[in-house]
């Protein structure tokens, strides 16, 4: 095998065929730009929801003088007993790690510190406006059903609040994102299979003298597929390094962006960003050998 | 050298057969004209000894390999065997004399020293000594073959096929070219070739297998092309 023929073959088959290389670079950049973005969305969902998983919190509120609800008006606010009865309830719960109460005291002034940058917030609501309530963290935050469903009408209790049902809808948008992403991508990608197979029928068509030649004096078929096989390996190879350059830049312009949303750490880790590279690169050379081998076998007969 | 036994050719779109119950033995070392009118089954006689077509019936037999038992991976190296020269001449426009012959080593994986050292061998051997960076569009017709003859034999092949070689050049020119043939006969290399050339036939006294309607009709040793042509 002399590599110098082969890499001479290859750049003499890029350039003859210039437009529709460049054609199958961006098609493969486009779909794998947006492959990787859709991995890179799911990597970051399936982060955030670990973090809140261990986090998310059922909130049990308790009846206050100026609840709303009709348990609250018919029964009045909660008694010491009525809370008593709940926070033992609950503690009592398989489903249940743990339980804080906070009293209404403390709610406010958590409130003020988590809205300490809100003036009008701040200063719209007062002590007593929030209700004294219970946090309760759960084994499985899935069981969520399950336990609100047991303590839900115990009286003193005025509304029982889940973190997740908020996060589920933001979760939801984000996980359509991915879909959107990876089918839009898929797509792409199969056009640019196509675009390959035209390109390498094409390369064939004009090296027909050439491979007719090679076959002629008995080079193998290996030795005669080998440098469209290259070809398209190689428009694979720069299409998914623009990819990456894409990749690299949603990373640091679009999801660092939902860090400004929470309050801690939900950046990717550099490991995760490699991998997303590395995947949609592999991809990127894999689906444009694959589709070269394929056209090679209908249109260069050896 | 190469074994024809009771083969039948019949290409899938056709119904009359290109080769019909053919046996032929051509021994090593023999110069054989292959004779016969368009579509008498001569080209179809030379794809069938490169493994280009298999045979519907009978056996092929070419250096010692029975062809049905060749597996495809295998046949490159047997048309490594094999030099072929066609009446187009198929060379490589975008190449000179020497890089045209030396494509046939590069692309089986010679060693660029071997190909420096035999190529200019050859290309002295079919008589376009000096020649050798020329362009194939600077050469006549006589010498754009002799072109592809170097390259069909730079590799020594124990079996040269031409076909109807000397149909794009005027016979004054052919004379040359049968020379070159019959100086590669002389080192041991089997030689067939099928032509229409009857003056050439004539001349060379070798011998002669006459092909009609896909059957062999004449197997003549030291023959000549026939009357009625």
């Amino acid at each position: 095998m002399r590599a110098q023929f082969v890499l001479s073959e290859i750049w003499i088959g890029l350039r003859r065929n210039l437009t529709m290389t460049v054609a199958v670079i961006v098609t493969v950049a486009i779909s794998l730009a947006l492959f990787g973005g859709g991995l890179l969305i799911n990597q970051q969902v399936t982060q955030m929801r670990q973090y809140w998983d261990e986090r998310v919190t059922l909130t049990v509120y308790m009846c206050t003088e100026i609840s709303t609800s009709n348990t609250c008006q018919e029964n009045g606010p909660a008694t010491d007993q009525q809370r008593q009865d709940v926070q033992s309830a609950l503690e009592s719960m398989d489903e249940v790690s743990s339980v804080e109460y906070i009293s209404a005291e403390d709610a406010f002034q958590d409130f003020q510190e988590r809205f300490a940058n809100n003036e009008a917030m701040v200063e719209a609501v007062r002590e007593g406006d929030i209700p004294d309530n219970f946090r309760v963290q759960l084994v499985d935050p899935s069981q969520y059903e399950a336990v609100s469903s047991n303590i839900e009408g115990s009286p003193g209790i005025d509304s029982i609040y889940d973190d997740q049902a908020v996060l589920e809808q933001f979760f939801g948008l984000l996980d359509g994102l991915t879909a959107a992403a990876l089918t839009v991508a898929f797509v792409q990608l199969a056009a640019a299979a196509l675009l390959i197979g035209n390109t390498v029928r094409l390369a064939a068509y004009s090296r027909r003298k050439e491979t007719g030649i090679m076959r002629l004096v008995g080079a193998s078929n290996f030795y005669i597929q080998l440098p469209f096989l290259l070809e398209g390996a190689i428009a694979g190879l720069i299409g998914g390094i623009i990819a990456s350059g894409f990749i690299v830049a949603a990373r640091f312009l679009l999801l660092s962006r939902i860090q400004e949303w929470f309050q801690f750490d939900v950046t990717l880790s550099t490991g995760s960003l490699l991998s997303v590279i590395g995947v949609s690169l592999i991809l990127g050379v894999l689906l444009c050998t694959v589709a070269s081998f394929l056209t090679l076998r209908r249109y260069l007969r050896v | 050298m190469i074994h024809f036994e009771n083969v039948t050719k019949v290409y899938p779109t056709q119904k009359r057969p290109a080769l019909e119950d053919v046996t032929i033995d051509v021994d090593k070392g023999e110069f054989v004209f292959l004779v016969g009118p368009s579509g008498s089954g001569k080209s179809t006689f030379l794809r069938l000894v490169l493994k280009e077509e298999k045979p519907t019936r009978g056996r092929v037999h070419v250096a010692g390999k029975d062809l049905a038992r060749l597996s495809n991976w295998k046949v490159p190296h047997l048309r490594r065997r094999i030099g072929c020269v066609f009446q187009d001449f198929r060379l490589l426009p975008n190449k000179n004399v020497f890089e045209n012959v030396a494509f046939a080593l590069e692309v089986i994986g010679k060693p660029r020293r071997f190909i420096r050292k035999v190529v200019p061998e050859v290309v002295e051997l079919v008589g376009l000594e000096g020649k050798a960076d020329r362009m194939p569009d600077e050469l006549s017709g006589g010498e754009q073959q002799r072109v592809a003859i170097a390259r069909a034999f730079v590799n020594r092949p124990q079996i040269l096929l031409a076909d109807e070689p000397t149909g794009n050049i005027d016979p004054a020119t052919s004379i040359g070219i049968m020379k070159v043939l019959d100086r590669i006969n002389r080192t041991g290399t089997t030689v067939v070739m099928a032509t229409h050339d009857a003056a050439i036939v004539d001349s060379m006294r070798k011998r002669v297998i006459e092909l009609e309607e896909g059957e062999v009709v004449r197997d003549q040793s030291r023959g000549v092309y026939g009357q009625a042509y």
